[in-house]
């Protein structure tokens, strides 16, 4: 079957039988995308990614963050949380990373933990070279809610107030939102925690899961 | 058959018995993924396996638009699991990479879930041979 790879040879179209990369085809009988079948699946799909997004503006579906490497900036009217710690903190990069520098890859950051925060108008910013990639949620009615967030930033301002803080704790004895950090290094700990005004340059991590809705996601001339 | 050795024609031949950009926008959108992200790796342990699903997401993409390239005998087991493994990005990985991985692992999946094998040449091609 179509051993003979002359063009005038077959002009109806072939059953599938012969899988692909069997040597004995022509050089010209090349697989080919088929536009019905692909739209079997990419129906279905756009369907699903139109409905997660939707899902995840109106709140019902966490997003998880876990952006780095560069800088970025996260401002929130008004935090509020439970279960609060903070510690200093040595961040590596990756090897040979280009936003290394001359810090040797390394960047001395405070590490914030929080159990449980809800944030009003929270806006992210990550600035691209010209451009900025912001996202806004929680402007709103809803608010936009994260659990286990940790943040390591190297700037924070804001207006904050404490119930139960304890300060000058070993960073590696922390109880309060499940991360502990190294020994012998400063931290303080508190069971809520209200900012406002909030203010972070975060610089390498940040990973938690987010709901976020009226999630808007644009690029910008401005950061927030 | 008497196509010249030369390594171009070789890739295309090789390029024309599987689905090659299906494979190859998978493995470029997992890859994308991942460069959106660098959490420390002590941060995605304390956080448990959310944290690691971020990882473990886009890794699975891009081995599955590789086996799609070297085993697309296999294509439609690993064309469904990209798609579902791109659709979960946005949940798990910085929305989907911003969004531009899930768009790539998405079309990618598609197209390798519709690709067949050992179809007629488009008519360009064969009007362009008979006139050869």
């Amino acid at each position: 079957m179509a051993s003979s790879s002359d063009a005038s040879a077959s002009h109806g179209s072939t059953p599938e039988s012969s899988e692909s990369g069997s040597a004995t085809e022509g050089p010209d009988r090349r697989g080919r995308v088929r536009l019905r079948r692909a739209a079997v699946m990419a129906v279905p799909a756009t369907a699903i990614a139109a409905g997660l997004m939707i899902l995840t503006a109106q709140g019902a579906l966490g997003v998880q963050f876990a952006i780095s490497g560069m800088p970025f900036t996260v401002t929130a009217t008004e935090l509020n949380g439970t279960g609060f710690e903070q510690f200093g903190n040595l961040d590596n990069m990756a090897e040979d990373s280009p936003n290394a520098g001359d810090t040797g890859g390394q960047v001395l950051v405070v590490t914030s933990a929080i159990k449980n925060a809800t944030l009003t108008k929270l806006c992210q910013s990550v600035d691209l070279g010209g451009t900025n990639l912001l996202i806004t949620a929680g402007s709103g009615a809803d608010k936009v809610q994260a659990t286990n967030l940790t943040t390591d930033s190297t700037e924070l301002s804001g207006d904050a107030a404490f119930d139960n803080i304890e300060i000058g704790n070993d960073a590696s004895t922390l109880s309060k939102a499940g991360v502990q950090g190294n020994k012998g290094v400063f931290s303080q700990q508190a069971d809520t925690v209200h900012i406002a005004n909030l203010r972070q340059t975060n610089y390498a991590t940040t990973a938690a899961v987010f709901k976020l809705p009226g999630l808007k996601l644009r690029f910008s001339d401005q950061g927030c | 058959m008497t196509s010249s050795r030369n390594p171009r024609s070789e890739f295309r031949r090789w390029r024309a018995h599987r689905p090659f950009w299906g494979g190859l926008l998978l493995t470029l959108a997992g890859a994308e993924i991942l460069l959106t992200e660098k959490a420390s790796l002590k941060v995605v342990l304390h956080i448990g396996m959310q944290g690691l699903a971020g990882y473990l997401l886009p890794t699975l993409m891009v081995l599955c638009g590789l086996l799609i390239l070297f085993n697309p005998a296999q294509r439609l087991f690993y064309s469904l699991v990209g798609i579902l493994l791109s659709l979960g990005t946005w949940l798990t990985s910085n929305l989907g990479g911003f969004l531009v991985g899930l768009l790539l692992g998405a079309v990618g999946s598609c197209l390798a879930f519709g690709w067949l094998p050992d179809q007629e040449p488009r008519r360009r091609r064969l009007l362009r041979r008979r006139h050869a």
